[in-house]
């Protein structure tokens, strides 16, 4: 084996990100790492390329037990990453980036611009990439990049590539462009790593198999031997209904109703509604709209067109401040960067939204403050050593229910909920989902975006598949991940036909 | 926690310190000295302090402060009342303070080169307005608000202290105090918490504005003279303070009680040093250590923290 991966954990604060994940590759070999958002994938793969250390476990390089401590050790031993997130230098070139930190060098220790050039050239000449040598990174297109850093990582020499979900940025022919390469590298005996969420995209490629879930590898082996619904199955692990399972309710009076609202390009005609007690899934590959969706209708970004109605009444929102006027949340999938003021007390976050309440003559009622937030930390069961406990110290399950007081003391009605669960312990998973149950039988409106199907299916009544901007298609309860997937993926007529069948 | 109580430790070791090492240093006349001195920076660190909790930095406060003055000074050359010239330098100060605020939100630019700017526009109105000459012909009177006593103490310390308290006062028990921390801490979250980010970021610096505004007069009436040329290099000495203080310039952490120990720390060091005979250029550099010795010991405590 070229590498064996043993027992590897780690924590990050509270939170497990993995328990006992392994895996063993063969030079030469594609190897799939699949699994659930939050599952590990990820972070296994940084410490594999020395961004990150593991607490504990054991990694086998070439037969030789190693350590990386940082990026240039994994490269210094041949692993290199391709990362999903671009981690470019955009205002260099495509050779100087690709040369970057192992510059050729002249007497004196002046870098070669000339060869850095020539081998960047002769580099992408070789693989047919549509990239020139001398192009500001900073210009080229998401797919580009993507080019730049597999340069990058084939001309350090590498016997192991990682890619992180290198196609969710890219259109369908540099999808395949992208796949030839793996083929291409494998044929020389190189090593692949392939992260990716699409099942339908794997097959192509892959020659083997590991599958990760909630931190631990829960199958590893050929592909062939494995049935999709099989690795379905795997990922999603124990049917979510152990997880949690909701009993629906009988729906109250429209709360919020949405009219082909449109932002070019990102989202274009959405129409849906949502009543009071119901919980609305949003469904949807990387790309699909869902966020631009959440943040056009919070006032976050301004809309071309479309209309909002809130309880029947047209409102016009312009602005964050607008829409938590009229009595929307917005549950952010990023809570760290735009849900939480992580140095300020839970307390002070958790009335950051309605202060009103708790002045008077324009003075903060400090011991009003520190009711209310105990009020609320009771009633989610936020666990905290009290209001005065800095939000960036609790766990991420915790921080996100901070976030969703703040809300209920402002006394929203209507809730947006991007990535609920992101970031989170699968016990601290099932806690969320029941606030979001006491917030729709309390008589909220819920918009619930999710990336795990799985989660959609147990928790939303009805689930909208956007795609391309565009809402694909509603399924009702109980909805499958086969029927999201067509919708997420396939043409909109084509779905239709299947639906009349 | 003891860290967290490091900088009242030094300013009680520096007073303790201070007063062994020179007779001069306990005597009502050298103490009212250094409480004349630093009111003036003091004031200045106060506004700067809620600047640096909203994550803004204010790098005009010497040239806001010199207009100020001039301002203020002119009125009363003009044949205005004390109290109306001291007005008009107060609402000169806030007046800049709204346009660095302004400038800043509405034009999305980065506080630091806004008022990297307007620390040379404001300086340069202020000498085109003066022909860079001083203001002399000033009631007598005025000399009191920098250089009179009331029950025994300095009139500005019974101001600064009602500054403080008021500046306490905003940024603890006050919405605007609240949306400052917050904006400061995330202002993002701010935004997406619909806090009217704008508006408040724009309240501080005029808040700030104004406080550097009454800083002039102060100045201006201990000088008994409206200098165009006042204030140089005072922005670096009201960082420090607020920074010494446990204040953040990446945003969120700050407080009026940390500010005023870091800011009579700097004004004990600058004393003790005059007293004690060493030498100015020598101050410096020890004022420079003490700064970085300061932040190194708050970052020691939060990376402990988190």
């Amino acid at each position: 084996m070229l590498l064996e991966l043993k027992d590897i954990h780690k924590r990050f604060g509270g939170v497990a990100a993995l328990r006992g994940a392994h895996l063993a590759v063969a030079a030469g070999e594609i190897h799939l790492l699949l699994g659930e958002n939050g599952a590990g994938k990820s972070t296994l793969m940084k410490i594999l390329a020395g961004m990150l250390s593991p607490d504990s476990g054991r990694i086998v390089w070439q037969g030789r037990e190693v350590r990386f401590a940082r990026p240039a050790d994994a490269a210094a031993n041949g692993i290199a990453m391709v990362h999903q997130e671009s981690l470019l230098a955009p205002h260099l070139t495509v050779a100087e980036n690709i040369f970057l930190g192992r510059e050729p060098r002249l007497p004196l220790g002046f870098v070669s611009r000339r060869k850095m050039q020539e081998a960047a050239a002769r580099l992408i000449e070789e693989h047919h990439f549509p990239l020139q040598a001398g192009w500001r990174v900073e210009k080229l297109s998401p797919a580009g990049k993507q080019l730049v850093e597999i340069c990058r990582a084939i001309q350090h020499g590498s016997s192991l590539l990682i890619f992180d979900e290198p196609t969710a940025s890219l259109s369908e022919s540099e999808t395949r462009e992208v796949f030839g390469i793996v083929q291409r590298l494998a044929e020389r005996n190189v090593a692949v790593i392939y992260i990716t969420h699409r099942l339908e995209e794997l097959r192509a490629i892959g020659h083997s198999v590991t599958i990760l879930r909630d931190g631990e590898t829960v199958h590893t082996g050929p592909l062939a031997e494995l049935p999709t619904d099989r690795i379905i199955h795997l990922m999603a692990g124990r049917e979510l209904a152990t997880v949690y399972e909701r009993r629906p309710l009988a729906p109250g009076e429209e709360l919020l109703r949405v009219e082909k609202l449109t932002r070019k390009p990102a989202i274009e005609d959405i129409s849906f509604r949502i009543r009071a007690g119901e919980i609305v899934g949003l469904a949807g590959l990387v790309g699909a709209g869902r966020t631009e969706l959440c943040r056009a209708l919070f006032g976050i970004d301004a809309v071309d067109g479309g209309r909002i109605f809130l309880a029947g009444r047209e409102v016009h929102i312009r602005s964050p401040r607008d829409a938590v006027r009229a009595g929307l949340a917005l549950i952010p999938e990023d809570r760290q960067r735009a849900g939480l003021a992580t140095l300020l007390p839970l307390g002070q976050n958790l009335t950051a939204a309605n202060l009103a309440a708790i002045s008077r003559f324009g003075f903060i009622d400090r011991s009003a403050e520190q009711a209310a937030a105990a009020r609320y930390i009771e009633r989610l069961r936020i666990r905290a050593e009290g209001p005065r406990q800095l939000a960036g110290r609790l766990s991420g399950g915790n921080q996100q229910k901070v976030v969703i007081a703040k809300w209920l003391f402002r006394q929203a009605r209507v809730f947006l909920f991007d990535e609920p669960t992101r970031g989170i312990d699968v016990g601290a998973k099932a806690e969320v989902f029941e606030v979001m149950d006491e917030l729709a039988r309390a008589g909220a409106a819920i918009l619930m975006v999710s990336s795990e199907m799985a989660e959609l299916i147990s928790v939303a009544d009805r689930i909208l598949v956007m795609r391309q901007g565009r809402i694909a298609g509603e399924l009702a309860r109980p909805a499958t991940q086969e029927a999201i997937l067509r919708y997420a993926t396939l043409e909109h007529a084509a779905a239709l036909e299947e639906q009349a069948e | 926690m003891i860290q967290r109580l490091l900088p009242f430790l030094t300013l009680i070791l520096l007073f303790a310190g201070l007063t062994l090492a020179s007779p001069y240093f306990l005597t009502p006349t050298n103490l009212a000295s250094v409480i004349r001195q630093t009111a003036v920076i003091n004031t200045m660190a106060l506004g700067m302090t809620m600047i640096i909790i909203a994550g803004g930095i204010d790098l005009s406060v010497g040239s806001i402060l010199a207009f100020s003055g001039l301002m203020g000074t002119m009125a009363m050359e003009a044949g205005l009342p004390i109290w109306q010239g001291v007005g008009i330098g107060l609402i000169s100060g806030l007046f800049c303070g709204f346009v660095n605020g302004a400038l800043t939100v509405k034009l999305r630019i980065n506080p630091f080169i806004v008022t990297l700017g307007t620390l040379g526009i404001v300086r340069g109105v202020t000498l085109i307005i003066s022909n860079g000459l001083p203001v002399h012909r000033i009631p007598q009177g005025f000399a009191f608000l920098g250089e009179g006593n009331v029950l025994g103490v300095p009139f500005v310390l019974w101001i600064l202290l009602g500054c403080a308290g008021a500046t306490h006062l905003i940024l603890e028990r006050t919405r605007l105090g609240r949306y400052t921390y917050a904006i400061g801490s995330n202002t993002d979250a701010a935004f997406y918490t619909g806090i009217p980010v704008g508006f408040h970021t724009i309240a501080v610096y005029a808040i700030s504005g104004l406080l550097c505004g009454l800083a002039g007069m102060i100045e201006a009436s201990r000088l008994m003279t409206g200098q165009p040329t006042a204030g140089q290099g005072y922005e670096l000495q009201v960082i420090a303070a607020v920074v010494i203080g446990g204040g953040s310039l990446r945003g969120g952490e700050g407080s009026v009680v940390g500010t005023l120990v870091g800011a009579f720390i700097m004004g004990l060091l600058a004393n003790g040093s005059d007293l004690l005979g060493i030498s100015p250029y020598l101050q410096q550099a020890i004022i420079g250590s003490v700064i970085i010795l300061a932040v190194t010991v708050d970052e020691l405590r939060k990376r402990k923290l988190a």
